[in-house]
């Protein structure tokens, strides 16, 4: 099975494409019954195991099955996490939910579909319609599937750059006491945070950035703000991402991403650019024949029916917004045009800021493997000039996304890609600290839930995944 | 057999453990050796005898699989099964360690230094060739990581003269890279062994490629020019070398001097064939020239030609021992 994943993470991959039942070494915790110690087990005939008592009574016993969560804490093999990932997070999931929402009146689910900028630049390429159209009409095609609710995590992604901004100024202004305050690294990739955790643990954890990506602020205020003010269970919403990366799958699988008192994840499926392309093809639908939808305008980052986005690189615009903030915060320096000069090739940039020949700011964006490793390994080696990278796994940065719709047959990745970034370009972006909705947000949700909750709500925290050493994992 | 290989010196090089892999330094005057005791040995002949001159400890935790010197001679390049890459740098008679390459996920199985010597190329049991830089300060930065195969990488080895790569794979395939618009990008995979491809050699111009494998054969690939005017490169199996080796072919070598192709196996034999240079350039015709049947008491790992002094040939075996051997047409 071809991966889907990010090379960042196939790389981390200490074995080959296997299923946790052909070779999974994650010992499973089985609960321990007390009573007789003796008794036998049975293989029935449609494969099921039955535990024999010696007095003749039977039980069926329970399957070891190895959760998604077991695979993200295991430095064992990370591909076995796909099969487990198709299987909990694809668009039949969300055709399932959908499908019991139109049986049942009793048990009906809010369906909320988050989609970023990057997918709908992707579906706009494929369909040949600006962003904002692509996005009005994927609106109609969502909701004609009986979603309720189409928002855009551009919106979210207001409150992640805004978060990154402050966290880097606080950073900044502790690197004399904290010598693991800066550089900081961005958090967004979930490939990125993946490999951080399993291949370099404390040595690198620490200096990434704790702000939630769009994804997971969005999962803050749908399972949040939202169920709070829609009064709603948390778990009475079936909150879906539509994401450029299969990656993101894993990020709304992480246990702190997991509402244990409301039982329900954040964002409970994710599905990709081209998922969606797949979906138009198996209800025989084109967006290029859908009438467009009015926009949800609670949780989008719109003006009038045309969708907003940021500025800076197409993964997001981090580097920028930071550094832009950085500036005149820390310097009192407006900056208005960056100036990103290219180091090692395209995928390494540099951008500073210089004052009588003094360098005050350091900024770099590092994108795909091998840039991140000439990173991580200047960061060992206590060599790196940098003050905030912005690090993506994929070449080329989010636009660029494993899960982005495919070049048609006979075309080509590299015109597709200059593609989706024009469309992506398009979009106006206004400054996040203009945006008066998430001030008003800040102001009446995360001010009333007190300091304390707001982090939560719009940080996360990073675990280093121990190297297992039991042996199993040893191949020759 | 007119051709004969006859045994100049046998040195105990790794005593207990493995000698892996034996490598002339360019100006042909010494010999590095690795083994299985973690060391790096370099050998200088004094005389009629090869003197150990100096033992480089410390710099790996496990297996050194492969050593490589740099074009230039003072730099040697150590691959290790604890997916580390040392690089060492001659200061008068010794070597001091100059950096660790780290990245590899696991095993590192080979090194090796471009013509220029401002690259190096590593791969791993990790499924992996990275292509690193070097620049004046000795710092050395990854350029790329490519993952064209799906198994093991066993071997990596640059064209003579250009800035080409190419590396052999336990998934029986061989793949050629070229930097392309600021990435390295696998241009041709070579599909014919039917088994794990152990090691390969560029003859003396680069237009072709020796292969050794599992399959017990030698493979000769060329270079055609590519019809179908894509930019692709074009590789094909113009020569296979079969029915000689009775088990693994672990190694291969091309003499640039002389044209001779030495084999290394697991037979414990080591074999010297030599081309009929009258035939179709296209369709070569190799014939047995020298064969040492128990050349080691062990497998044979690698065969090495001297670079300056034709028929001078170095072997190294499981057994911890370094053969030196001279190869004369007779």
């Amino acid at each position: 099975m071809a991966s889907h994943f990010s090379g960042v993470l196939q790389l981390t991959d200490l074995d080959d494409f296997i299923t946790p039942s052909q070779e999974c070494v994650k010992p499973v915790k089985v609960e321990k019954k007390h009573g007789k110690s003796v008794a036998k087990i049975q293989i029935e005939d449609d494969g099921s195991y039955v535990q024999v008592n010696q007095d003749g009574g039977k039980k069926k016993l329970e399957k070891a099955k190895i959760s998604l969560n077991d695979c993200l804490a295991c430095s064992g093999c990370i591909t076995s996490a796909e099969s487990v990932l198709i299987t909990q997070q694809s668009h039949e999931e969300l055709f399932k939910v959908l499908q019991k929402n139109k049986a049942s009146t009793t048990e009906q689910k809010v369906v909320v579909v988050s989609v970023s900028p990057q997918s709908r630049a992707s579906l706009a390429a494929h369909y040949g319609l600006s962003s904002s159209e692509a996005g009005r009409r994927l609106t109609s095609f969502f909701k004609g599937l009986g979603v309720h609710h189409v928002f855009d995590t551009s919106f979210s992604r207001t409150f992640s750059l805004l978060e990154s901004q402050r966290e880097f100024v606080k950073r900044f202004q502790r690197k004399d006491q904290d010598n693991k305050a800066l550089p900081m690294l961005t958090s967004a990739c979930p490939g990125w945070i993946c490999y951080a955790e399993k291949t370099h643990g404390e040595l690198i954890l620490p200096y990434i950035s704790t702000t939630r990506s769009p994804q997971q602020m969005m999962g803050s205020l749908v399972k949040g703000f939202f169920a709070e003010q829609q009064g709603l269970h948390p778990q009475q919403i079936y909150h879906v991402a539509v994401m450029p990366c299969f990656d993101k799958k894993l990020e709304a699988s992480r246990s702190d991403f997991y509402l244990n008192k409301a039982e329900t994840r954040e964002v409970d499926c994710v599905i990709t650019s081209g998922e969606v392309q797949k979906m138009l093809e198996e209800q025989n639908v084109s967006l290029n024949h859908l009438e467009p939808a009015a926009l949800d305008t609670l949780f989008s980052n719109v003006c009038g029916d045309e969708f907003l986005s940021h500025a800076g690189s197409g993964s997001g615009g981090y580097l920028h917004h930071v550094f832009t903030y950085a500036a005149k915060q820390l310097f009192g320096e407006e900056v208005k045009d960056l100036t990103y000069k290219t180091m090692r090739n395209k995928d390494f940039q540099e951008v500073t800021l210089e004052k009588d020949g003094v360098v005050l700011l350091c900024f770099a964006s590092t994108y795909g493997f091998r840039n991140i490793q000439n990173l991580v390994q200047k960061l060992k080696r206590g060599k790196s000039p940098y003050h905030f990278v912005e690090v993506m796994a994929c070449p080329s940065g989010c636009l660029n996304g494993g899960g982005q719709v495919k070049p048609e047959a006979g075309h080509n990745q590299k015109e597709l890609l200059q593609k989706v970034e024009e469309l992506y370009k398009e979009e106006r972006s206004p400054l996040p600290e203009d945006n008066l909705q998430v001030a008003e947000l800040y102001q009446s949700w995360l001010h009333s839930v007190g300091e304390e909750r707001a982090k939560e709500l719009l940080h996360t925290k990073y675990h280093a995944v121990e190297k297992m050493t039991n042996g199993l994992t040893m191949k020759w | 057999m007119k051709e004969a290989l006859s045994l100049l010196k046998r040195i105990s090089a790794h005593p207990d453990s493995r000698c892996w892999f034996v490598s002339w330094s360019p100006s042909g005057t010494l010999l590095a050796s690795c083994g299985g005791d973690k060391a790096i040995r370099i050998w200088g002949r004094e005389g009629d005898s090869w003197i150990c001159k100096s033992v480089l400890q410390d710099g790996h935790q496990r297996t050194v699989r492969k050593v490589a010197w740099s074009p230039c001679g003072n730099y040697l390049a150590s691959a290790s099964f604890d997916a580390t890459t040392c690089i060492w740098k001659k200061k008068e008679d010794d070597f001091e360690s100059l950096t660790v390459l780290e990245g590899h996920e696991n095993e590192v199985k080979c090194v090796a230094w471009a013509p220029s010597g401002n690259l190096l190329a590593t791969c791993s049991r990790d499924k992996s060739v990275w292509v690193w830089e070097v620049d004046e300060e000795d710092e050395y930065e990854c350029v790329t990581v490519v993952n064209s195969h799906t198994q093991d990488v066993k071997h990596v080895v640059w064209h003579p003269t250009q800035e080409l790569l190419a590396s052999a794979s336990y998934d029986n395939t061989i793949c050629i890279y070229k930097e392309e618009d600021d990435d390295w990008e696998c241009r041709a995979t070579l599909q014919g062994h039917t088994s794990t491809v152990w090691s390969l050699s560029f003859d003396a111009t680069g237009n072709r490629l020796a292969s050794c494998s599992d399959d017990r054969t030698v493979k000769i690939w060329k270079e055609f020019p590519n019809e179908s005017g894509q930019s692709d490169l074009s590789w094909m199996c113009v020569c296979t070398l079969t029915g000689y080796h009775g088990r693994t072919v672990y190694d291969v070598a091309w003499c640039r001097l002389t044209g001779a192709l030495a084999t290394a196996c697991g037979d414990d034999a080591v074999r010297v064939f030599k081309e009929d240079t009258s035939g179709d350039p296209d369709q070569p015709v190799f014939s047995l020239a020298a064969q040492v049947n128990k050349a080691h008491s062990q497998d044979v790992n690698c065969v090495a030609w001297n670079p300056k002094e034709p028929g001078l040939l170095a072997s190294c075996s499981d057994n911890g021992e370094i053969a030196i051997w001279r190869f004369q047409e007779q």
